[in-house]
């Protein structure tokens, strides 16, 4: 790692802590996001993968800590001034809006990407720049058949996709996905990592991954989270054969 | 819109324009409380159908606005140069500025706490009004007169009427043009999912601040009307009921069509001109639509008429028509037997009769009812609703069976033309 610490980090967590109540959930977390890397966050149930997710996109505040994206400190700041600097998210738990169109889904996003965020006096038909680009993200994720249904009507694989583009639409450089592919077939994975890698080209991903195959085809370096800590980072060949990890997290699949 | 739909709003306007001068003073007066209230029901379905947010303190806001309007007359009438025309303009402000401050507490907080927030602003007012006499004019309220400006003289209710219907066209195209502008499009992704909003780089609570604002600036104008039919207010248009009354207009109207609110508000002011005269149990017969309605068409009047119109090309009309009508005359005779049960109990139950049971000597006299004497201790009287309740029953029963069994085939009927349409035949 020495020969990038001149380069500033995309995304940087220092000693972040956070505890709910007695709870310790992360306990004095490190960890370094390069610059256009593809990064995977593994880890058992329980730990704390998801409120790593939740303190660096904004949803809490960390217990202690810092938090820098590009160099910014962003810890504690709330959801849409960390989306505005520049990171976005995707949920683990489908999370859009279902009774509105796939093609609005995606609109919401990219008109806060152009400023019209409470724009009163002009028709959204007419924002040409706006359409035109979130039909560019509608394609990307393969979804301009089903522009004008309404995205509660949408197969789970679908939903997923369109998860994703939301996640597009603000411009971030900095993308997380939190379980992009939970709950698909092996069919749909594969499917689904080739999009993220399409989409993601360029930018910065944090992702967290369930599927080995998908993290071993995609990532360019994984981090595995045991009981609100980092045990290690390295590429995927090197932490698969990592005697610590294997015990601690894929010995446990491995004999499954 | 689709075309027909807007041949229809013509259409409707044209006669609202050009029939009014012709009725009868009494019609005039309950045309301008549709309109009003049809527009306090479109402003506050913004913030409850699109927003997803229910209010139910509306009546500060109208209140407001019809304060605002009134002390504004007061002071055209003491000198001060303020066209008529433009004096719900005074609501609107004040519904906007009470409507900011009110709604950046309320929001802080969604659904049920929301609600209570709201509620809580309006009995606020309502219990401070009687006390503050310089701007509510304590229990007796404020009052003042409409000056004539320009060669208009809005000394008749028909000039009133057609001040009232350009605001409430105009903020109603307003209200309506808000939905296809971007916040409109945000004001529904707010309503579907709050959270997104914010990680998609909104600051959900300033919008949410914004539609409240709108919504209460609208309501404004529409009390402020209400101030200038009137010409006086006091302190009960913050009461409850107020609040109640858009709320229940609102969905029997149905809160997810546009228009939905306006079909309720002018359902329910035409039912209170008519019926209020005729029997006091108005407000019970009130309440009873909004539970049928709220049990058997959720989607309030507006929303079934909508599901008719997206479903019309699958339903065979001349078929379902006569179901439709069957099922009506059941509806009848239960509203028949229901009316004749109330009615008889509001007598029985009266004090003109416990004095005409005084005179009998502690019997059960005869009373009279639609013109026929009828005796509590008959049992015709009693068989007479019973009939009714059990036919209409028995008849609503049987037609709901077939008109079931029609909507189903219609849906087959999807199903086929679907797979049509995938195998590219379409």
């Amino acid at each position: 790692m020495n020969e990038i610490t001149s380069q500033t980090p995309a995304l940087q967590l220092s000693d972040v802590s956070k505890s709910f109540g007695p709870i310790d959930v992360l306990q004095g977390l490190n960890l370094d996001i390069r610059p256009g890397e593809r990064h995977a966050v593994i880890g058992p149930n329980g730990a704390g993968k998801s409120t790593l997710f939740n303190l660096i996109s904004g949803m809490f505040a960390p217990s202690s800590g810092d938090i820098r994206l590009e160099g910014n400190s962003i810890g504690g700041l709330s959801p849409h001034l960390i989306n505005r600097a520049g990171l976005a998210r995707s949920f683990q738990i489908t999370n859009i809006f279902h009774r509105m169109t796939v093609f609005e889904n995606l609109r919401i996003g990219v008109m806060a990407r152009h400023q019209v965020r409470y724009g009163l006096f002009r028709s959204a038909a007419g924002m040409r720049r706006v359409n035109d680009e979130t039909a560019d993200v509608l394609n990307r994720v393969g979804l301009e058949a089903r522009a004008q249904s309404m995205a509660g009507d949408l197969t789970y694989s679908e939903q997923r996709a369109l998860e994703i583009g939301m996640t597009l639409t603000t411009g971030a450089d900095v993308i997380l996905l939190d379980e992009p592919t939970a709950g698909m077939s092996r069919e749909e994975t594969a499917k689904a990592a080739e999009l993220i890698r399409k989409v993601t080209e360029g930018k910065t991903l944090l992702m967290v991954e369930h599927d080995m195959s998908v993290v071993f085809s995609l990532c360019d370096r994984v981090s595995v989270l045991v009981y609100g800590r980092i045990l290690a980072t390295d590429t995927p060949e090197r932490i698969s054969a990592n005697r610590e990890v294997q015990e601690a997290y894929l010995g446990q699949e491995g004999a499954q | 819109m689709t075309s027909i739909q807007k041949i229809l709003l013509a259409l409707l306007l044209v006669l609202l324009i050009a029939v009014p001068p012709f009725l009868g003073l009494g019609w005039q007066n309950a045309l301008i409380n549709v309109l009003i209230s049809s527009l306090f029901a479109l402003a506050f379905n913004l913030l409850n159908g699109q927003a997803g947010l229910l209010s139910f303190g509306h009546a500060a806001y109208f209140g407001v606005g019809a304060f605002a309007a009134l002390h504004l007359m007061i002071a055209v009438e003491d000198g001060l140069f303020f066209p008529t025309p433009l004096l719900p303009l005074a609501g609107g402000l004040a519904g906007l500025v009470v409507g900011v401050v009110a709604g950046y507490f309320s929001t802080m907080r969604s659904g049920v706490y929301f609600a209570l927030v709201t509620l809580a602003i309006a009995e606020l007012f309502h219990s401070l009004a009687p006390h503050l006499e310089g701007t509510f004019g304590g229990e007796a309220g404020v009052s003042s007169m409409r000056m004539p400006w320009m060669g208009l003289g809005f000394g008749t209710i028909i000039e009133v009427y057609y001040l009232t219907l350009g605001w409430v066209v105009l903020c109603g195209l307003a209200l309506w043009a808000y939905t296809r502008t971007p916040f409109g499009r945000l004001t529904l992704a707010l309503r579907d999912n709050e959270q997104r909003v914010k990680f998609l780089g909104y600051n959900a609570h300033y919008a949410k601040v914004i539609v409240f604002a709108v919504s209460a600036m609208m309501t404004g104008v529409a009390g402020a009307l209400l101030a200038i039919s009137n010409e006086t207010a006091n302190y009960s248009l913050f009461s409850g009921s107020v609040s109640a009354q858009v709320v229940l207009q609102t969905f029997v109207g149905g809160s997810t069509v546009f228009f939905g609110p306006v079909i309720g508000a002018t359902v329910f002011t035409l039912f209170s001109f008519l019926i209020s005269d005729l029997t006091r149990s108005w407000l019970f017969y009130q309440g009873l639509i909004f539970v049928l309605v709220m049990l058997y068409a959720p989607t309030g009047i507006g929303g079934v008429i909508g599901h008719h119109i997206r479903n019309r090309r699958q339903l065979d009309l001349a078929k379902i028509g006569g179901p439709y009508l069957v099922a009506l005359g059941g509806g009848i005779l239960i509203a028949a037997g229901t009316v004749f049960l109330t009615e008889s109990a509001e007598v029985l139950f009266g004090q003109d009769y416990a004095m005409a049971r005084d005179g009998a000597s502690g019997g059960f006299p005869a009373y009279d009812l639609f013109g026929l004497s009828w005796s509590p201790l008959n049992p015709v009287t009693w068989l007479v609703p019973l009939v009714l309740l059990c036919g209409g029953v028995f008849i609503l029963i049987r037609a709901r069976r077939v008109i079931d069994r029609l909507w189903a085939r219609k849906d087959e009927a999807t199903t086929a033309d679907m797979t049509v349409g995938a195998g590219g035949k379409e």
